[in-house]
């Protein structure tokens, strides 16, 4: 009588508990599910009462996303800048965190405070400062203002990221290499470099997730440039350029055009995003 | 452990080595000279400056407005430090020749960089000022600095082909700093640029009335932006009057209240709130520069609605997640969806479920459900517009914070939960007297971090809102972008960075980065 009763209570605290991952799942999906299913109904029926399947499936919109100049000069735009910002985060953010992470020498201190103070820093804040230098330079309206300031935001945390992961590689192979006659730096990129393959995938997914999905600095810098804005930009500025209504369907399959990317990206590197996204946060 | 790839004490130096160091020394010096004397020429050629030198207008705010402090700073500074290392190599200094080779690499490297940046970037053509590209253009910008990379470029490939000599000798200590602050010169360099030069702009023009795509001289003003922007006084009104004596009220049924004094009203006061505090007597807050303070009222408001929702239920998340169940590794992927789309697309999409009928599903499902009476309009009802903005950020941020609380969760020993569950310890004491205390650490961070990123928001208030409610950030973008104010914008920026400040120096205390 007791097993049965322990055994039926077993089952129902089971239950509740796959109602609750359930409910998680809806809450943390639906939305996404929302833009899918939007992308595939008729500018019409999305001004009718919603449904949950579209009534008159079609793929419309997804040519007309793909025939239209801006929104593919858009996507260009984005992966020219994400890539660059990326390569340039990982090649100066590995040389900073080599230095960080396996070099005695005086400031060190210092600058990994710098560093982490940096990973912090208020992007909004400099944004007048910055737009004044932009323009400066004279790179206002090009994406190699993009390129230029998305550092800012993708250096000190790839920095932070890497310098941990030289932190925790054993010391016998460094000294291997420098009695073998190896110079510091050839010990650095033959050595240790390859060693952190896995963190600068990470990293490197990181930053570009970053840059891919910036968009203040790109609204204020290309505002003025439709042939220089990135995905975000011209997903905000989606409007009809034909029809005066605003093809909302149109917005959501250029939605699931940037955003599909990056679900795969996820999905594949699910455990190496989480452990770089944390590894700042939680072990310090 | 001083192992270093020397040469025997036997091999001979030879004479060619002192001639090489001896020339490479007075290109430095040269270099160095130069260098101060061209940059101190390109300063006093400044019109401003010169006015400020015949005590026209102040010459130290002028020198500020113009050049700044980090650069002129790095150029003094970078100067010396060639100039002593110089006149240390003429004086034969393993150490200083050691630094000269660093110092003409990084010259070489300079130089080409800035030189292949020059060119393409004269080179373009741009199309808001009708200039067409030109290669001539760019090679014509570029060519000084291609030439000046031809002499420190040959002194560093020498340097490098008498790598033996020139690192003879050295101590452990010594190479690992030379190491070192060669591979953290990209950074450093970058930081300036980006963070540095712009924090410091941004500084100096707070204190001057500029504006962009205006001929108008700029002027200093002081602190008259943070006066206009901070400014607020707080008054107590009677209501008015309705014709029989009594307080009026609104069509909605509120108590209508008297203006500020009319004084106060010319003086630039513009009423913001009013709070009842008696029948007939209210608190009137009045700023200004109400937009800003009304931007600061929402940035809070957002900032402590969402941050706490966004707590309670990723602590709820992650402890379901944390349980061991089939598809847990799944679970975290899909919990990373949210974060990962960007977030204007999310904005966008939320827009769409948002509608104020019921095409839009939010409406929908809630009529359905009888959660609500009758549609509403989310985001143009004042009432609800924040709300709304709530939902979208606790959606898109709290998978976040469940994965942030859930990595701080695994690193709890779980024989500790077994030893409660033997005294005794219900699944709620177990909570509250291990999971909380233990997790406290990580809930702090998480919190700081959301938090900083709340005050900073600006994508969903400019998609979503657009000028109907700002917050601090859609409000500078607004005065600096579309009023072209760069004084007043720059103001506000200093502002948002003194609070955001407060808060990263409460995370630095928090992680504590190790004395080794």
């Amino acid at each position: 009588m007791t097993t049965n009763k322990q055994s039926f209570g077993w089952i129902l605290e089971r239950v509740v508990f796959y109602l609750i991952i359930v409910a998680i799942v809806i809450f943390t999906l639906f939305p996404f599910y929302w833009a899918l299913n939007s992308s595939f109904k008729s500018e019409q029926e999305l001004f009718e009462p919603a449904t949950y399947l579209p009534q008159q499936f079609t793929t419309i919109s997804y040519q007309g996303v793909f025939s239209n100049g801006n929104f593919m000069q858009a996507l260009f735009n984005s992966a020219w800048v994400s890539g660059a910002t990326v390569l340039l985060s990982l090649v100066v953010g590995a040389f900073a965190a080599y230095a960080l992470g396996r070099l005695q020498f005086k400031g060190r201190r210092g600058m990994m405070y710098v560093v982490l103070a940096m990973t912090m820093f208020p992007q909004i804040s400099i944004l007048s400062g910055l737009f004044t230098i932009v323009r400066e330079i004279g790179v206002y309206g090009s994406p190699l203002s993009l390129i230029l300031t998305y550092p800012i935001f993708t250096l000190p945390f790839t920095v932070w990221v890497l310098t941990s992961f030289f932190k925790g590689l054993p010391d016998e192979i460094e000294q291997a290499a420098l009695v073998d006659g190896a110079s510091n730096f050839q010990t650095f990129y033959r050595i240790m470099l390859p060693l952190t393959a896995p963190a600068l995938v990470t990293t490197g997914l990181l930053a570009f997730i970053a840059a891919w999905n910036e968009y203040l600095y790109a609204l204020t810098f290309t505002l003025t440039t439709p042939t220089s804005q990135t995905v975000p930009v011209a997903i905000a500025q989606f409007n009809g350029t034909v029809m005066r209504q605003e093809p909302i369907a149109e917005v959501m399959a250029a939605a699931m055009v940037v955003t599909l990317p990056l679900i795969v990206l996820v999905l594949i590197f699910q455990k190496r995003i989480v452990e770089g996204l944390t590894a700042g946060a939680v072990k310090g | 452990m001083a192992v270093t790839r020397t040469l025997t004490q036997s091999d001979e130096i030879p004479a060619s080595y002192g001639i090489g160091t001896t020339a490479i020394a007075l290109l430095l010096l040269l270099i160095a000279v130069s260098a101060l004397g061209l940059y101190a020429q390109s300063i006093l050629s400044i019109p401003e400056i010169q006015q400020g030198i015949n005590g026209e207008i102040s010459l130290i705010l002028a020198f500020l407005n113009n050049v700044g402090i980090i650069v002129p700073l790095l150029v003094v500074l970078l100067g010396l430090f060639f100039i002593i290392t110089g006149v240390n190599m003429l004086r034969g200094s393993a150490d200083a020749i050691r630094w000269g080779a660093t110092i003409v690499f990084w010259l070489t490297v300079g130089a080409i960089g800035v030189g292949v940046f020059t060119f393409f970037q004269q080179s373009a053509g741009n199309a808001i000022f009708d200039i067409e590209t030109d290669y001539g253009r760019g090679a014509s910008a570029a060519l000084p600095l291609l030439l000046f990379a031809i002499p420190v470029g040959a002194a560093s490939w020498w340097m490098s082909r008498h790598d033996s000599f020139v690192n003879r000798g050295q101590t452990l200590s010594g190479r690992n700093t030379r190491m070192a602050w060669n591979l953290l010169i990209p950074t450093i360099v970058i930081l300036i640029i980006v963070a540095a030069r712009p924090l410091e702009e941004t500084f100096i023009t707070s204190l001057t009335d500029k504006r962009f795509g205006s001929a108008d001289p700029v002027s200093f003003v002081g602190l008259d932006n943070y006066i206009q922007l901070l400014s607020f006084r707080i008054d107590t009104v009677s209501c008015r009057l309705a014709d029989d004596g009594s307080c009026a009220v609104d069509a909605s049924g509120n108590t209508r209240w008297e203006l500020i004094a009319r004084d106060l009203m010319t003086a630039g006061y513009r009423p913001l709130a009013s709070i009842p505090i008696a029948a007939d007597r209210a608190i009137t807050i009045s700023g200004t520069d109400g937009d800003f303070l009304q931007s600061i009222g929402n940035t809070i408001y957002f900032t402590i609605s969402s941050v706490s929702l966004e707590l309670l239920l990723g602590l709820f998340i992650a402890i379901v997640v944390n349980s061991k169940f089939k598809g847990r590794g799944l679970m975290r992927a899909v919990m990373l969806v949210p974060w990962a789309i960007p977030t204007v697309v999310s904005a966008r999409l939320w827009e769409l479920m948002l509608r104020d009928n019921q095409s839009g599903i939010i409406n929908k499902v809630m009529l359905d459900l009888g959660m609500i009476g009758s549609s509403q309009a989310w985001l143009t009802n004042p009432n609800l517009q924040l709300n709304a903005l709530i939902m979208v950020d606790v959606w898109k941020t709290t998978p976040f914070m469940a994965l942030l609380l859930l990595a701080g969760l695994q690193l709890i020993p779980a024989d500790l939960y077994e030893a409660a569950a033997v005294d005794g310890a219900n699944r709620w004491r177990q909570f509250t007297s291990i999971t909380l205390p233990l997790l406290r650490p990580v809930i702090g961070i998480a919190l700081i971090f959301r938090t900083l990123d709340a005050l900073r928001v600006f994508d969903v208030f400019n998609v979503l809102l657009q000028r109907q409610k700002l917050s601090m950030a859609t409000y500078n973008y607004e005065v600096l972008i579309q009023e072209q104010q760069g004084g007043y914008a720059s103001a506000v920026s200093v502002i948002i960075f003194v609070l955001i400040s407060v808060f990263t120096l409460l995370y630095m205390r928090s992680v504590r980065i190790e004395s080794q």
